[in-house]
This record gives C-alpha cells, sequence and structure tokens, in this order.
C-alpha cells in the first residue's frame, strides 16, 4: 500500500513538474519564440528552396462543354 | 562569433523583462494592491498591454496575467486545451496516428503549413488580448471551432493529395470535391456521406492569412512574377499565386467555381483552370440579385453543378440528406440571429469583434459541420449566462462601431487593440451579415428557391453587388446594432468599393457620422502597415474625437515582422 | 493612299459625345439613350424613335471630380464617363440602359441613379442582369431581362414600339450597318491592306456613337470608294498587327501603334468589329428577341465568361483571327484597373506565342493616353523584333 502511495506521490510530482513546466512555456511565450526564431527560419529556408516545376508549362488544350 | 554574457543577459531582457514605467518604479509597495492584480488582474487602465511585446515580432515578454482565474482558464482551458486536441484532432480527422504522418509529410511539402499553422497559438493571443471572463471564453470557442475545422480540412486535403502519394490517385482523391472558397459548402451536402468537399484556397490561402500573414507574401509575388499588373484584388493575386508556386494540393478529380464577389474572382478562375487543367464547372451567381427574374436562373445553375457532380463521381445526390445538413444549418443561422439580437440590444454579448467576424464568415462559408453546434453550444450557454446575470462584457465601451467593407486579413484583430486602446467596441461588421437566409426544406421548390438567395448572399457579393443600395444598407445596420461610429474598411485595390468611396463620404457628412477610414490591401500588409491603421484610428481618435487613451501604451509599438 | 470619303467627317462626330447628329435625330423627337456595354445589344436600342449611344468621354483631361467620388484606383474610362456625366456632357441622354457586367462601369452608372446628375427630366437608369455563360439557362435568362429591363422600361417610358416585328425591322437596319461594316473591314485581309486601321477605327466608332439612320450613307460611300482604292506603291508599314483587350475608344492610340511601322488590320476589343459587327440571325423558331439574345451571347468575347470551354476558345478565337486577317502578331492593351482583362492579358500573354506562334506585346495603358512616349519607344521594339524574326524566318 505504501508502495503504491509512494508510487503515486511520485507520479504526481512528476505531473506537478510537468504542469509547471508547461506553464512557464506558456506564460513566457516559449512557444511562440521557438516557433519565430527556430521553427519558422528553417521552414522558410526549406521552401525558399524547393524545387518547384514551371506552372505556366501546363498545357492548355480545348475542353468540353460541361452543360 | 562570440557571445558573452552580457550579449546573454541583454537577449534576456529583450525577450523577458517587462521594464517598468518610471511612476511604476517610484511607488511604494502596495501588497494589498499587488494581491488584488493578482487575484482580479489589473484593472483596463493600468494594464500597459504595449509593453509585453518583444520587438517588432509581437511576441510577448510573458503573457498577460488577466488575474488567477482568468489566467488558469486560459492556460488550461485555451492553451493546453487547444494543443491537446489540435493532435487529437490530427488523429481522428486523419484515421488514426497514421493521420501524424500525412501531417508530418503536408508540413514538410506545404509553406501555408509548415510555415503557417504551427503557430496557431499567437492567433489566439492576439485576437483575445485584453479579453477576461465570459468575453475570453465565449470568443477562445469561436477559435477552437475553427482550429479543428481548418485541421479537418487540410487532413483530408493531404490524405487525398496525389503530391504527397507519389501521384497516385488514391480513393480519397477520387472522393472529395474541390471548389473555390467562395463557393458555399451547403451545395454539397446531397453527398456528404459518400463525398467530401474541401474549399481549394480556404486553407492554403485565407485562414493562413490571419494565423500568420509572411506566407501568403509569397503567393501574392508570385502571381506578379508571371506578368499580372499588381492593382488588381490580392485576394485573387494569392488565390492563384498559389498555383504558380505549385503549392496547392493535388486531391480531387474535379474543380467547382463562382463569381462570388467581383470580377477579379471571375477572372481568377481563367488562371486557375488553366492551371488545373480538369474538368471545371461554374456556378456563376446573378449579379442583380434582387431582381425576382434572377431566380430560376441561379437555380437552373445550381442544379447544373449538381448534376456536373454526379457524372464526375458517379454518386446520385441524396436529397435527404441534404434537407438534413440543411436544416441543421438553419439551427446555426437561427443562434447567430439570437447573437446578433444580444449584440444589438445590450450591453451583454460576451464575443469580440474579431471571432464575431471570422467564426461567422467561416462557418456560413463551410456549411453544417458537427463543429459548429458543439461550439454554439457552448456559446450559447455561456452567453445565456451573461444576459441573464447581466455582465457587462465590454465595460469599458465607449464608442459601439459598426466594421463595414471587407477586413484587413493581416490584421482582423485590429478590434481587439482598438477596444483595448481606445474602448471602440467593434459590435458587427459587414461579412457577419452575410448569408442572411434561412434554408426551407419542405418542398424542393422552396428549397432550392433559398439555396439560391443563399448563395447570392455570399461574402462581399451581398453587399457590394447588386445595386448601390445593398452596400449603402450600412446606415440601417447601423441603427439596428445601436452604432455611433463607423470603421469603414477601405480596401484599397476592391473596385467596387473604391468606385463608391465619394458616396460614403458625403453620406457620412450629411448624416453627421463619426467614420473612420481604414486603408488596407486585404492579405497584404506591405501595402498598408498595422501601424499605419492604428496611427490613422489614433489620429481620429485625438483630433477629431479629443479622447484620451485607455492604455497609452498601445498607441504606438511596432510590429511590423509579427505574424 | 487617297483619302476615304467622310473619315474626316466621321472623326469629327467623334469629338464630343452630344455631336450634330445626336442631336439632329434629337431635333427629330427621337430618344437618346446610352449604354457602355457590348452585353446592351445597341439594336434593342435603335428601335424606332430611339436610338443608342456608347458612351465615350472624347477630349478628357484629368477627371477630378470623378476621382473624389470613384477615387484614383478605379478604371479610368468609368470615372471619366462619371466626370463628363457631371460636367453636364450626357445631359442629351433620355435613358442610360445599364448593365452591371465590370464593376467600374457599373458603380458610373449607379452613380448617375444615385445623384440625380443627368439634367433631363425624362432620364432614368435601368439594369439588366447579364449572365457569365453561354448555355441555354443564360439565353433564357438573358432574354427574360432584356425583356423586362429594356424592351418593357421603353416602351413605359417612351411608348416605343417593341413589337416582334419593329424588333425585326430594327434587327434588319442593324445588319445593314454589320454587312457594311464588315465589308469594310473585309479589306484589312488583303496581303496589303486598302485601309488602315485607324481609319477603320474611326468609322467604327462612329457606328456606335452615332445614330444609325444619319451615317448609314456615309459608310456606303466609303464601301463603295473601298471598291477601288489601291495601296500605296511603298508600303508604309512594317508588320501586321491584331489590337486587342479591353475598352479602347481612342483612334489615335490605333494611329500610334500605326506610326511606329505596326498596321492594325484587326480590332478584338471591347469597342472593336471582332466581335461586334457581325450580323443578327433568327433562326427558325425562334422570336425575334431570343434571337438576340443568343447572339449576343454567342458572339461576344468578353472575359467575364466563365464556361472552362468558353474560356479556352477565347485563346483559339484571338489565334483565328489573326491567321484570317493575315497578323504578324498580337498587341494586347489592358485599361489600367480592369480586372478581367488583367488577368486575360496575362494568360495570352504566356499562351498565345507559346501555343499558336504569335509574338505579343502586353500594354497596360490609361483612358487618357499620357504615356504616348513610352508606349511609342514599346511599339517601335516590338516592330523591330517581330522584323528580326520575320528576317529569321526567311534566312
Amino acid at each position: 500500500m505504501k508502495t503504491l502511495f509512494r508510487f503515486l506521490f511520485k507520479i504526481l510530482k512528476i505531473a506537478a513538474l510537468v504542469y509547471g513546466i508547461l506553464f512557464a512555456v506558456f506564460y513566457y511565450d516559449l512557444d511562440g519564440k521557438f516557433m519565430y526564431y527556430i521553427w519558422e527560419p528553417l521552414m522558410i529556408k526549406r521552401f525558399d528552396n524547393m524545387k518547384r516545376p514551371d506552372a505556366t508549362a501546363m498545357p492548355y488544350s480545348m475542353k468540353e462543354s460541361v452543360e | 562569433m562570440a557571445f558573452g554574457l552580457k550579449d546573454i543577459k541583454a537577449k534576456y531582457r529583450e525577450l523577458f523583462v517587462v521594464e517598468k514605467s518610471p511612476e511604476e518604479k517610484n511607488q511604494p509597495k502596495d501588497i494589498k494592491k499587488m494581491a488584488r492584480d493578482f487575484w482580479y488582474g489589473k484593472p483596463h487602465e493600468e494594464r500597459r498591454l504595449g509593453d509585453l511585446y518583444v520587438g517588432n515580432t509581437g511576441l510577448y515578454k510573458h503573457r498577460e496575467w488577466r488575474g488567477f482565474k482568468d489566467t488558469m482558464y486560459y492556460f488550461n482551458m485555451i492553451w493546453l486545451y487547444n494543443y491537446a486536441h489540435m493532435v487529437t484532432d490530427i488523429m481522428e480527422y486523419g484515421g488514426g496516428p497514421q493521420g501524424i504522418v500525412e501531417f508530418a509529410k503536408g508540413t514538410m511539402r506545404y509553406r501555408w503549413m509548415g510555415q503557417t499553422y504551427l503557430t496557431v497559438m499567437h492567433w489566439f493571443d492576439r485576437g483575445l488580448e485584453g479579453a477576461r471572463g465570459e468575453t475570453m471564453k465565449a470568443s477562445a470557442w469561436h477559435y477552437r471551432g475553427m482550429v479543428s475545422e481548418t485541421i479537418r480540412q487540410f487532413m483530408r486535403m493531404f490524405e487525398a493529395d496525389k503530391k504527397l502519394h507519389g501521384g497516385e490517385e488514391n480513393e480519397l482523391w477520387k472522393k472529395t470535391i474541390a471548389h473555390n472558397e467562395t463557393l458555399s459548402g451547403n451545395i454539397f451536402y446531397g453527398w456528404r456521406d459518400q463525398l467530401d468537399d474541401v474549399a481549394l484556397e480556404m486553407i492554403p490561402y485565407f485562414v493562413s492569412v490571419h494565423v500568420n500573414n509572411h506566407t501568403v507574401l509569397n503567393y501574392i509575388d508570385a502571381a506578379q512574377s508571371i506578368g499580372l499588373p499588381s492593382d488588381p484584388c490580392p485576394m485573387c493575386q494569392a488565390e492563384y499565386g498559389l498555383f504558380v508556386q505549385d503549392d496547392y494540393p493535388d486531391y480531387s478529380p474535379v474543380m467547382l467555381t463562382t463569381n462570388e464577389a467581383c470580377d477579379g474572382s471571375v477572372a481568377t478562375s481563367v488562371l486557375q483552370d488553366w492551371f488545373l487543367n480538369r474538368p471545371l464547372y461554374a456556378m456563376p451567381q446573378p449579379m442583380r440579385y434582387d431582381d425576382p427574374l434572377v431566380q430560376k436562373h441561379c437555380q437552373k445553375e445550381i442544379e447544373g453543378a449538381w448534376k456536373f457532380v454526379e457524372e464526375n463521381f458517379g454518386i446520385k445526390m441524396n436529397w435527404d440528406l441534404y434537407v438534413e445538413h440543411a436544416k441543421n444549418f438553419n439551427k446555426l443561422t437561427e443562434f447567430e440571429w439570437e447573437k446578433w439580437d444580444v449584440a444589438a440590444n445590450t450591453p451583454y454579448y460576451p464575443i469580440t469583434g474579431v471571432a464575431q467576424a471570422l467564426y461567422r464568415i467561416y462557418y456560413s462559408q463551410d456549411g453544417d459541420r458537427q463543429i459548429w453546434h458543439d461550439m454554439d453550444a457552448h456559446v450559447k450557454r455561456i452567453m445565456d449566462k451573461c444576459v441573464k446575470n447581466k455582465i457587462e462584457t465590454f465595460p469599458k465601451t465607449r464608442h459601439r462601431a459598426i466594421a463595414w467593407s471587407c477586413a484587413p486579413l493581416y490584421y482582423s484583430h485590429w478590434c481587439t487593440w482598438a477596444y483595448n486602446c481606445w474602448g471602440i467596441n467593434c459590435v458587427i461588421n459587414m461579412d457577419s451579415l452575410m448569408f442572411d437566409q434561412y434554408l426551407r426544406t419542405d418542398t424542393y421548390e422552396h428549397a432550392l428557391e433559398d439555396l439560391s438567395w443563399f448563395n447570392e448572399k455570399a461574402p462581399m457579393r451581398a453587399m457590394a453587388v447588386g445595386g448601390q443600395e445593398h452596400i449603402l444598407s450600412l446606415f440601417d445596420y447601423m441603427e439596428r446594432f445601436n452604432c455611433d461610429m463607423v470603421i469603414m474598411y477601405d480596401q484599397l485595390q476592391c473596385k467596387g468599393m473604391q468606385g463608391i468611396h465619394g458616396v460614403f463620404e458625403d453620406e457620412f457628412r450629411k448624416r453627421n457620422i463619426h467614420a473612420i477610414w481604414v486603408p488596407h490591401a486585404l492579405p497584404d500588409k506591405r501595402t498598408v502597415s498595422r501601424a499605419e491603421i492604428r496611427d490613422i484610428i489614433n489620429d481620429y481618435m485625438t483630433t477629431v474625437m479629443r479622447e484620451e487613451p485607455l492604455d497609452p501604451t498601445l498607441l504606438d509599438f511596432d510590429d511590423s515582422g509579427s505574424w | 493612299m487617297k483619302d476615304l470619303v467622310h473619315i474626316f467627317e466621321l472623326e469629327d462626330l467623334l469629338q464630343e459625345a452630344n455631336n450634330p447628329l445626336v442631336r439632329q435625330a434629337k431635333a427629330d423627337g427621337k430618344r437618346a439613350l446610352g449604354y457602355t456595354c457590348y452585353f446592351m445589344p445597341e439594336v434593342l436600342l435603335d428601335l424606332p424613335g430611339c436610338f443608342s449611344v456608347r458612351l465615350r468621354a472624347p477630349r478628357s483631361g484629368s477627371p477630378d471630380m470623378a476621382t473624389y467620388y470613384m477615387s484614383n484606383r478605379t478604371c479610368m474610362y468609368g470615372r471619366c464617363l462619371l466626370e463628363r456625366a457631371l460636367e453636364g456632357g450626357f445631359n442629351f441622354l433620355d435613358a442610360q440602359m445599364a448593365t452591371e457586367t465590370c464593376t467600374v462601369t457599373c458603380r458610373f452608372q449607379e452613380h448617375l441613379q444615385l445623384m440625380d446628375i443627368i439634367k433631363n427630366p425624362d432620364f432614368f437608369c435601368e439594369f439588366t442582369d447579364v449572365p457569365f455563360k453561354k448555355n441555354e439557362n443564360s439565353i433564357e435568362h438573358y432574354m427574360g431581362q432584356l425583356q423586362s429591363h429594356v424592351l418593357d422600361k421603353l416602351k413605359e417610358h417612351f411608348d416605343i414600339d417593341t413589337s416582334d416585328e419593329a424588333l425585326l425591322k430594327a434587327i434588319e437596319e442593324h445588319n445593314e450597318i454589320c454587312r457594311l461594316i464588315s465589308e469594310i473591314g473585309s479589306y484589312r485581309k488583303l496581303d496589303e491592306p486598302t485601309i488602315t486601321g485607324w481609319e477603320f477605327s474611326v468609322i467604327q466608332l462612329a457606328t456606335l456613337v452615332c445614330p444609325k439612320y444619319l451615317i448609314i450613307d456615309k459608310l456606303r460611300d466609303i464601301a463603295e470608294q473601298l471598291k477601288t482604292r489601291t495601296p500605296d506603291a511603298k508600303k508604309t508599314y512594317r508588320c501586321k498587327v491584331v489590337l486587342s483587350g479591353s475598352e479602347m475608344d481612342d483612334p489615335d492610340f490605333v494611329k500610334l501603334i500605326e506610326e511606329c511601322g505596326a498596321l492594325v488590320v484587326a480590332d478584338r476589343h471591347c469597342y472593336g468589329s471582332l466581335p461586334g459587327r457581325e450580323e443578327i440571325v433568327v433562326k427558325e423558331g425562334e422570336t425575334p428577341l431570343y434571337a438576340i439574345a443568343r447572339h449576343y451571347l454567342e458572339t461576344s468575347q468578353c472575359p467575364r465568361f466563365m464556361d472552362q470551354h468558353v474560356m479556352r476558345e477565347r485563346k483559339q478565337f484571338l489565334a483565328d483571327v489573326a491567321k484570317e486577317y493575315k497578323a504578324d502578331a498580337i498587341i494586347i492593351t489592358q485599361m489600367k484597373f480592369c480586372e478581367y482583362w488583367s488577368y486575360e492579358r496575362t494568360i495570352d500573354t504566356l499562351v498565345i506565342p507559346r501555343d499558336f506562334g504569335y509574338p505579343v506585346c502586353s500594354i497596360e495603358r490609361e483612358y487618357v493616353n499620357n504615356a504616348v512616349g513610352q508606349l511609342r519607344t514599346r511599339f517601335q521594339a516590338f516592330v523591330e523584333s517581330i522584323e528580326l524574326k520575320n528576317l529569321q524566318k526567311e534566312g
């Protein structure tokens, strides 16, 4: 029983710690800062360097009426 | 690169430390007040929200302390809740844990996804800045609905997308209808059991601008790179710029388009048709929509769209299903009317101007989906509580404003700022008043009649076309919603609105109405910046209204790099 | 070439909207009906007792008052029309038969409704809804609109005879004009055309802005003279071009192109004859009004049509015109702020050279053409590039 309580207490402590860390992330806008300073520049680099086909090479053939 | 302790300290101060004002520094410590502020949050005039920003980024040194209860609500029921639900939504709409894989593929493939949507919690922050209590809660539910529906749509796109599956036309590709974002989802109710309809530009372009306006600039530039002049509506430019950049998901064998609401919208179809190069059905709406003679024509075009879907997917339209969804949608409309009633006639309306505008335009364009009903149930409970307990939701209201014409997408949250800074409470806006149509379902004829009316009253076109009396109905709505001020959006590239500019000037003068013209270029923040918009409102409030700001720190700040 | 008979007289008639022939027709007791767009069938406005005037604002300067009302970010054609109306230049109009076919001309016409600008007690402005497709549903809808918003209103306000007989007669007279214009225009197809683009544009415009019964004899004289007109011994142009695009009612713009060495042999734009001057055919079993509605929808090549096959056929049509008129290239002009043609010009500029092999010069212009120097440079360079291409081909 004691072990169980100790285990539950440990879980509770971990949960409290995680909750506290999440609150810090929330309060200090760490998610925003991560996105702004790290994630977005990486993505911009990735998408700027992405090879893209020439859209204007698409054929422009006649189509049947869909009426 | 040398990076000393001094730099770290400076960076730390820049990112995390809110500098106190000289008055605050000189004030003796008042423990009682500190405890009160901790529990209830600071009074409106003492919040100094402008001090929270990190440089020009729009990030917060720390998120706003709204009092213990509201901060914990925000943390638990908005921030944590939404992050957690985003993950579960991705799995739910993506058919289980493999949804995460599809999501990751989409994130790495599309700029509008990878660069934009992960910053979504800041969209909440911007829209809910300064909001407290029931206002914060009700508005956040609106945002939650929009996020969930956005996830549903992009997950469907990714799952069906040929580009993410090595060019393979999978089963979902064959069962998804692509349509222009200005064509209402209600056209496709009759297939919702077997097919799904997803607006092509809604997620890649429209919603993305609200969440993070950086991405769209690439599409506008791409549109002009093939020779389009810069003056057409930038929304239309971005809509086909996606194609020039090959940044559209290929998730459907067909495309349906329409002519809402302007010449640019029609013309965009020409280029989209070229780049999509697949069967396309145009379902144009009549321009002079008040004319009883146009209704039959419009109804036949809707029937034509149904025939097109039936022929291309080989599935008959299920009329009973249409009726079921239309009836459900009417419930949303009924609640919208209830909201308007509360907004118009009481000070207890608990939704911020930006949440009202975005949610309304989103769900009415999207059509009946369960998420909207779920969200409305939450909001109704809160609104009823506000009315019953006479909770003044915007207690610092000095002016009740109506916003007219189309809004700056990159600054749709201007109304949050305007309330926090000046007490301008944007009660209602033009986009909310669209689609104002109940859908009868008692007979096929009635259903079709109302459906055509519904589509004729779609965003922008309801007010902007079919005669100047529609756009000039502003003055009736102003009266109906008890407004004493107009925020007149001045979309610089909207020919329809520019073409009637002087008449509004004359009318405002004649009727002695306080109207603030807010120039903008829809999604493109480069034409008129957010700071310039604020300057215009500040100037009017100080020079014409001779008022003092509620929060002077919000008068002038730089958010040029913000999402 | 020898001067074309009546050409300077017709050119003079283009100097103001209320020209001497319009005044003469008004003095004859006829009603002047204004319109701006091909989708308002002029044949209906030319019924006995009235006549059509397609609105222009010649010799416009800076449209200051209209810019107050419509800002400087709208098409200058719409603004110049409003300016002219505010100045009193359209007071001769008895009615404006309006269409909501492009945003800015629509707003211009709404101002006429809203602001009591036209100082004529009989004046009214009536809008017609014009469909975006060419299918049967659209023809029927359009016919209903024309009946209700054009014919019924003319009957109600001015007691105009709108019977089928009257319509058939109007069609006959209209077709006579079309035949003459087509005949005159056909000389542009010759290897060495015997009519210049400027001359043709003056003639075509005159038929749009003058009472037709007062100019038909002049057209007959011109057609007669063209039968024997011979080209200059020495070619005065270096290449032949099609002029395509949005609203274009300025013969001086055509002259500018021709001064740069490109003979304009075909006019596929809002005020042009391709399409515009095809005869109306009343098929068996059709009412005259149905035939008119069908004709205007079928013949129009306006970029506001949204049927997929129609959007695509427009490019083929343009290439066919270039081939038929033996043009070397195409100039596509777009009125600044015209959204339809912004897009159409973009796609034409990319697809026409690629798929049909015609070089394209893509131009954005203002209604009041102040950028003559820049345009001249553009056109000269374009002509040189075509000559080079032709030389390369020959080599």
